[in-house]
């Protein structure tokens, strides 16, 4: 089966610190990947990569057989990679459902003068984004629906601006969503509503996802192949179990063992 | 998953309680306001444009009211580059500028062409559409305050080009040719022209412009529900995130440049049209100041903050060149602030009871004092004016008493607002209020041409400071 996404050696330094070293990784249509490491490992960096806010210094990025090296952050993002981001990056004095509609710029077509006119197309065409971004709201059951929607995003508490990312980042209809530590932030019971949600997205939605998250029960519930990173240089790949028990993981995150003599 | 008993928001919770939570006057206007659908908005300003010349045959008015319209539409130009897609563009009156030039160009003997005005129009838009891409190609490169010194440089370059381009020497031409007018600028334009309709009158001028300004308006309001509203409005919140919801920024910003550019350029033209003229100073920095004022009065990014922010910045001046109109709303200004801001609100009266007997009381103990210092007053056409001169101890050299006086009474005003304890503040209230209607009385009045800025800078300064979001700007919060 072709991969859906691939990185070929992909190398990356800012002046003296390598912080991506010769990485390789591929992810298969429907898979859930999750990429993990110590802070600084170079995970968020990874996905800055892919989604073309940093272009690699050597190596190929490609999606579906084909380079996304030299675009533009959105002609990626129209290419069907959206993503989340670490610090939240909402739009936060427009309404829920602005911010989700939004999102939808680039798989809209209405020109200017079907805005300024409001043609009887321009108005099916918002109706449409709409409804669709209502559907994308109503995955987080009750908390982000009826008179939530017309609510500023800054009102909203900082678990559903974790939700209300991840429905603008499904607004953009991607193949593969980049979830960057989506349960931060999240007590317990939030985390796991997480893990199925991820799940359900896959399942529901048809995503492929690759994921940066710190919380070991988010990523063990719900990962099919886990990547480890240490200074940007890929230590560990396998199921979660394997990972888990590996040695360099464990000695990056907690050190080496002082041998006993 | 719908189980929401967890991470239940308590502020989302109680947000309809406390937006419920406005009462009397205010809630039941509040409660009007968001009954009425947009389309009633437009039909009311619509209503109460076109009602004007109807209820005033005042020329006078009648081209306030016109200006208002005009700059209205200026504005809103404005407010679609930095209310929307919030770039601090600092050269927009330029585009007004270019506009009036164009206008002026293309029907006037001073070049000898004389276009229809609506294919006139349509070149000016067009211009307009590609100075704004021209300028706006900086705008790829630069954010903020770097954004806002270039462009501020563009407009002035531009003024200096239409005063000095008097003597520019073409090829095929011996002598150098004028091709601006410099200071003396184009006169004699032609009047505007359209469809059969030409305008002579101020009124006539005056229904054009409230045309445009409604068409512009309807513009706006549509652009801004709707796809490129929205990536306009989330490229100011957050570029980046932008960007990465598949937005194309750099196409974007052109656009909200080119388009304000050409409302700006259309508004110029008009301009043009309207006083039959163009001169350099027609287009420089007081003009910028202005226009930015009216959209941060109204609140960034709201289109009927704009109309409010118009009506507010070309109508205060304006009524402050009547004294006595002035004066009344000056006192009234005073104890409309003092009502809402006194609380319990008895001590609004008891504030103005003990002020007006301070001054019963001090007038006969200074005249006791200094006799040679007073005079008998001389009566004006106010009674108004009148009973509050007397009430003052005005003394003779008024002027140079009243200079002091405004020190004092500014000293006294930094002193009230650094006073914690309510009791003394209420008695340093009394001499600052008695003051301030003596400077009133003596300078300000006297000299409406400073107190007519110094009026405006003073609204600013307040509502900057109650609310930093304009009048009927939405409230915004940055990165929490």
């Amino acid at each position: 089966m072709m991969n859906l996404l691939e990185l070929k050696n992909v190398s990356k330094h800012f002046g003296g610190l390598q912080v991506v070293n010769d990485l390789s990784l591929s992810v298969a249509p429907g898979e859930i990947l999750s990429l993990i490491g110590p802070n600084g490992a170079g995970k968020s960096t990874v996905l800055n990569l892919i989604t073309g806010l940093y272009q690699p210094d050597e190596g190929d990025i490609l999606l579906n057989g084909q380079s996304l090296l030299g675009r533009e952050i959105h002609q990626i993002t129209r290419l069907g990679i959206a993503r989340t981001f670490q610090n939240l990056r909402l739009f936060l004095n427009m309404s829920v459902i602005e911010n989700v509609m939004s999102a939808a710029y680039s798989r809209t077509h209405a020109n200017l003068f079907e805005i300024i006119l409001r043609t009887p197309s321009f108005r099916r065409e918002e109706a449409r984004i709409r409804e669709m971004a209502q559907e994308k709201l109503a995955f987080f059951g009750e908390r982000l629906k009826g008179y939530r929607l017309d609510q500023p995003a800054y009102s909203l508490s900082y678990a559903n601006r974790r939700r209300l990312e991840i429905a603008r980042a499904m607004m953009t209809e991607p193949k593969l969503l980049l979830l960057d530590e989506p349960a931060a932030g999240m007590n317990p019971n939030e985390s796991l509503e997480v893990t199925e949600l991820i799940g359900q997205l896959r399942d529901e939605a048809g995503l492929t996802i690759i994921l940066i998250e710190h919380d070991m029960t988010v990523v063990g519930g719900i990962s099919d192949r886990v990547i480890a990173l240490d200074h940007g240089v890929k230590i560990a790949e396998g199921t979660f179990e394997q990972v888990a028990t590996d040695e360099n993981v464990v000695e990056a995150y907690l050190g080496r063992r002082q041998e006993n003599k | 998953m719908s189980k929401d008993k967890i991470g239940k928001d308590e502020w989302v919770a109680s947000y309809q309680q406390r937006s419920a939570g406005i009462v009397g006057w205010r809630g039941a206007l509040a409660g009007i306001s968001e009954r009425l659908p947009t389309w009633a908005w437009f039909a009311l300003v619509i209503a109460i444009g076109v009602a004007i010349p109807m209820l005033t045959s005042n020329t006078y008015i009648i081209r306030v009211a016109g200006n208002i319209a005009l700059m209205a539409t200026l504005a809103m130009g404005l407010n679609l580059v930095v209310g929307y897609a919030g770039l601090l563009d600092l050269g927009f009156v330029a585009f007004y500028g270019v506009g009036g030039y164009v206008y002026a160009y293309l029907s006037s003997d001073f070049s000898g062409v004389h276009l229809p005005t609506g294919l006139t129009l349509i070149i000016v838009i067009g211009i307009g559409l590609l100075f704004g891409l021209l300028l706006g190609l900086p705008s790829l490169r630069l954010v903020g305050d770097y954004l806002a010194i270039v462009t501020l440089g563009f407009g002035q370059i531009f003024v200096q080009l239409m005063t000095s381009m008097t003597r520019v020497n073409l090829p095929g031409h011996e002598r150098p040719v004028n091709l601006t007018g410099g200071p003396n600028g184009i006169v004699n334009l032609d009047p505007f022209s359209i469809l059969g309709f030409t305008a002579n009158t101020v009124t006539d001028y005056y229904y054009v412009l409230l045309a445009v300004m409604v068409i512009i308006l309807i513009v706006g309001f549509h652009l801004n529900n709707s796809r490129i509203g929205r990536a306009w409005r989330s490229l100011r919140e957050d570029e980046l995130a932008a960007d990465a919801m598949g937005m194309p920024t750099r196409q974007l910003k052109l656009l909200a440049f080119a388009l304000g550019a050409a409302i700006a350029g259309l508004s110029g033209a008009l301009f043009a049209a309207w006083q039959g003229s163009v001169f350099p100073g027609n287009f420089d920095i007081a003009l910028l100041i202005n226009v930015y004022a009216i959209i941060v009065l109204g609140g960034l990014g709201s289109l009927p903050g704009v109309i409010v922010g118009s009506v507010l910045m070309i109508a205060i001046p304006e009524i402050l060149r009547n004294v006595e109109l002035a004066g009344q709303l000056f006192y009234l200004l005073i104890i409309v602030t003092l009502i809402a801001t006194l609380r319990p609100r008895w001590q609004s009266v008891a504030l103005l009871v003990s002020v007006i007997v301070f001054g019963l009381i001090l007038k006969p103990i200074l005249v006791a004092l200094s006799p040679a210092s007073f005079a008998a007053l001389e009566a004006t056409s106010s009674g108004f004016v009148d009973t509050i001169r007397n009430w003052l101890a005005i003394p003779i050299e008024a002027k140079a008493v009243g200079n002091l006086a405004f020190g004092a009474l500014i000293l006294m005003i930094l002193l009230v607002t650094r006073i914690k304890d309510m009791r003394v503040r209420f008695i340093a209230l009394i001499p600052t209020l008695y003051l301030l209607s003596f400077v009133w009385e003596t300078r300000l009045s006297q000299e409406p041409s400073i107190t007519r800025l110094l009026f405006v800078g003073v609204l600013l300064i307040v509502l900057m400071i109650y609310r930093p979001n304009g009048l009927l700007g939405e409230r915004r919060v940055e990165v929490v």
